[in-house]
């Protein structure tokens, strides 16, 4: 479920950041006013476990496929949900820099997609309240399976809605909610049952663990939980709006609406940009064509934003002229190879 | 220097499962000295040495160093005169980098940066692993990854070294170079281990633990060549002190040799 | 098992090229974090049905390749490998999207361009990912991360977890060993031992955290983290990312293979 650089556009990439920064300041913040040091290398262990537990293939029985642990909440029930927001935070970036798994600008989407919804809505709201009576195996294994389940379905929207506020890929949103969250919620219920087994067992070996945690009260208070509703409120807010305000052409949502809705507006842009790039593609062939400039003014006089047009890949000269650059860059690299092996020969140190 | 002795006075403690993990436990330690500390799984040497260090706070009796008391108050000063180096050099080793790791008990005592970094080099040149400075821990050899540990203590400067079975999990040149390195230190050295030929080879006295209290407590050549006690501790003879396994004979290897067939 | 034996070498691979000494390793990690950056928001920026304006790009990865003389093989493959996910999502591009547009004179579904458009950036995100820890590495990324003011309690925590992400990965291979060789035949780990495997892991890694905590008590840590003054910024640092900035932001504005293009063509006829 990890959003990677590719899908995103730096205005979702950068709100999702922002939020994802605000909640792991508040999150650090509440660790160090609870001066409680002995967290930090707590936290830094059993991020080091989830990662690794993340490669074991529990079997799911009767369909010899298998399921992996749920790492989110696992950590919340584990370590309080602020160490667990800002653990999983950790875990994300090691992800995303040895492994390339989620990208550094898609960073804040996933920490938020797969470490806010568990720790700050499902945890709160599902597991401490049906835990609240005090613990035992059953009801520990009931709160367990449906946080998890939550959190993995808010997560999956979550990705939904900001490829789509992107605007990068040609997935309806209906299509893609619809591929989602059925998906995710199969995925979620191997990952509620396996995290479901291990807290139960932690418990019932170690229920002091369980219950430290849990007597931390400041989350399950009502001032907190306003405070919460206000972030995301605020967090959507900042996502949706200021993601389609900041992007030049906000094709992103508004073409996500007409692909959905697939109205006659719809069919008419597109013989438009058929018109268009017909000419576009006709008129390239002469010598002299300065298209840059006529594709602008071209698509201004349509009163169209600018963007199948733009692109100089319609022409022959575009894809000559990429060949072109492609091939620069790589006779640059080889030039720098050859000078670094000369002068590595000639006995300097570079 | 009298900072340099330890004094343990009817020490106790118990586990919250009740669980009597140390039971009266008294003993002093003179400056220079080298004390091994043996015992069967479970004697209580590991829980001795928590004590020891202030990481578990005993419920009966006190621990002096120098003329300190080991309370809570006391203890970023007593960490500073008392290193002890884990069984597990992974728990100990929590840095990026071996440089870091040595680095971060200095800095933690507010050194200079300059200050700093003369401890990091003197302590890893001490262990010979000055080479090494930049690389992961987890990119270590076993017999590396334990001389890194030492670094980490000896960067303190303690006057007294504590340490957790050093020879486990070393092949056997390294471990015999890991003895070499203890050897050459001049600080009170407190050493548990399973590794009798170890204590035999290192230390002048021995301590026996059993059952959370202490069986025997004299010269390592009169303790370690004591068989009964030895058997009723849960231990054996160190093999230097066994029978050779050519000719049967019992006596000291260097004062026998096989006669030729 | 071959999963975790592939981190662990994974891992081993990028902290060897951290450690390699180029021009590129010496630079402060604070300029290439921030080229990095530039890098990813120019090419993040890049319109959807636009594939040559994300060609001149492809210079940052292949002048930083030979400059820190990164291995271009294993290095190209673990960017492939992030693909196929990438291909997944994309792949869906040309079904939902079959405009036609006519390309040099080829008829192109609009779909395949925003796909491949994709593919590359993704290729070149990756790549720039996976090159900043390869000249840069795990310590030096995390002194940056606390220049830049990120509080050092969460750098020491993200750092604690790279360190122990080895150890731990070693703990569960041998735990799923022990279990393979006493389980024949069994894909996965059986549902009745869901809860006692993973929770007994974690048990014992309570402990560790435990005597980890204590060794670093013992050392004198008492909740403040304490780190040495960091590598000098100095101008080599500022004209490696002032140049890097400078081209992103040109190439990311002026349509060089399409002037590139025009002069050839317009050279040709």
């Amino acid at each position: 479920m990890h959003m990677a650089d590719a899908l995103i556009s730096p205005a979702v990439g950068g709100a999702m950041w922002a939020a994802t920064s605000g909640v792991a300041a508040y999150s650090m913040k509440k660790i160090q006013v609870d001066l409680d040091e002995k967290k930090i290398p707590m936290m830094g262990v059993m991020g080091a476990f989830v990662f690794a537990a993340q490669m074991i293939n529990f079997s799911i029985p009767g369909t010899g496929s298998s399921g992996h642990i749920g790492g989110g909440l696992l950590l919340a029930v584990l370590l309080g949900p602020q160490a667990g927001f800002l653990t999983m935070a950790s875990i994300l970036a090691i992800q995303a820099l040895f492994f390339a798994d989620g990208g550094l600008l898609a960073f804040g989407c996933n920490v938020f997609n797969l470490g806010f919804y568990t720790c700050f809505i499902a945890y709160p709201l599902i597991y401490k309240r049906l835990t609240r009576n005090g613990h035992s195996e059953k009801r520990i294994f009931a709160a367990s399976l449906l946080s998890t389940l939550l959190g993995l379905q808010l997560g999956a929207f979550s990705v939904v809605l900001q490829t789509v506020f992107s605007g990068k890929t040609e997935l309806p949103f209906g299509t893609f909610v619809m591929l989602m969250q059925p998906i995710h919620l199969a995925i979620g219920l191997v990952e509620g049952l396996v995290t479901a087994a291990v807290v139960a067992f932690v418990w019932k070996a170690s229920p002091d663990i369980l219950e430290n945690v849990a007597k931390e009260k400041a989350l399950g208070s009502i001032s907190t939980r306003k405070v919460l509703t206000g972030l995301l409120i605020a967090v959507l807010l900042v996502g949706g709006v200021f993601s389609w305000f900041a992007s030049a052409n906000p094709d992103g949502l508004e073409w996500a609406m007409l692909k959905t809705a697939g109205t006659a507006e719809l069919e008419a842009t597109n013989k438009l940009h058929a018109v268009l790039s017909d000419i576009q593609s006709k008129t390239a062939f002469l010598p002299d064509y300065s298209f840059k400039a006529s594709d602008s003014e071209e698509a201004s006089a349509a009163g169209e934003e600018a963007w199948p047009v733009v692109n100089a890949g319609t022409s022959v000269s575009g894809i000559l002229g990429g060949g072109l650059t492609l091939l620069a860059a790589a006779l640059t690299g080889l030039t720098i190879n050859m000078i670094k092996k000369r002068r590595k020969r000639a006995g300097f140190e570079c | 220097m009298s900072h340099h002795k330890l004094e343990v006075r009817e020490l106790h403690f118990a586990y919250p499962d009740r669980h009597k993990a140390v039971n009266g436990i008294s003993f002093s330690a003179r400056h220079g000295e080298s004390i091994g500390i043996i015992g069967a799984n479970g004697a209580g040497k590991s829980t001795l040495l928590l004590l020891l260090m202030g990481i578990l706070l005993p419920q009966k009796g006190m621990i002096l160093v120098g003329d300190v008391e080991v309370t809570k108050k006391t203890l970023p000063m007593i960490r500073e005169r008392m290193g002890m180096v884990f069984q597990n050099p992974d728990d100990q080793l929590f840095m990026t980098t071996v440089y870091e790791d040595v680095a971060f008990g200095p800095r933690n005592y507010k050194l200079s940066e300059k200050e700093v970094e003369a401890r990091v080099m003197t302590a890893l040149d001490h262990v010979g692993i000055t080479h090494l400075k930049d690389r992961a821990p987890f990119r270590l050899s076993g017999g590396e990854k334990r001389a890194a540990a030492i670094a980490a203590v000896l960067s303190m400067q303690p006057d007294i070294l504590i340490m957790d079975e050093p020879s486990a999990g070393l092949d056997p040149k390294s471990r015999r170079r890991m003895m070499g390195l203890l050897q050459s230190f001049e600080h009170t050295k407190l050493i548990t281990s399973h590794d009798l030929d170890m204590i035999y080879d290192l230390c002048e006295r021995t301590i026996v633990v059993k059952g959370g209290e202490i069986a025997a407590d004299g010269p390592t050549v009169e303790i370690l060549a004591d068989e009964a006690l030895m058997d009723a501790c849960g231990l054996e003879l160190p093999f230097a002190l066994q029978n050779c396994p050519v000719c049967g004979s019992k006596a000291m290897p260097q004062q026998h040799q096989h006669s030729k067939k | 098992m071959s999963n975790i034996s592939e981190a662990l070498y994974n891992m081993r691979f990028m902290d060897d090229l951290a450690r390699r000494n180029t021009l590129v390793h010496r630079l402060h990690p604070l300029a290439k974090l921030a080229s990095t950056l530039a890098f990813l928001a120019a090419v993040v920026s890049v319109e959807r049905y636009e594939i040559s304006g994300l060609l001149p790009f492809f210079f940052y990865p292949v002048i930083v390749f030979a400059l820190a003389e990164l291995p271009i093989k294993p290095m190209v493959k673990r960017i492939l490998m992030v693909e196929p996910f990438i291909i997944g999502i994309g792949i869906l591009n040309p079904l939902f999207d079959q405009h036609i547009v006519m390309l040099g004179g080829v008829a192109v579904s609009r779909g395949w361009i925003t796909f491949l458009s994709i593919f590359i950036k993704c290729g070149l995100t990756v790549a720039a990912a996976l090159i900043l820890l390869a000249t840069t590495g795990m310590d030096r990324l995390a002194s940056a991360l606390r220049m830049l003011g990120i509080p050092k309690l969460f750098v020491l925590q993200l750092t604690l977890t790279y360190r122990y992400i080895s150890v731990l990965l070693e703990e569960v291979g041998r735990i799923l060993n022990a279990y393979a060789l006493r389980a024949p035949g069994q894909k996965g780990i059986h549902w009745k031992s869901w809860g006692s495997l993973a929770g007994q892991l974690i048990l014992r890694t309570f402990e560790r955290a435990q005597s980890v905590y204590g060794a670093m008590c013992l050392r004198g840590f008492d909740g403040e983290y304490r780190t040495g003054d960091g590598q000098r910024f100095c101008t080599t640092d500022l004209a490696y990312m002032a140049v890097w900035v400078m081209f992103f932001i040109i190439v990311r504005f002026v349509d060089i293979p399409g002037l590139l293009g025009l002069v050839v063509t317009g050279g040709i006829k």
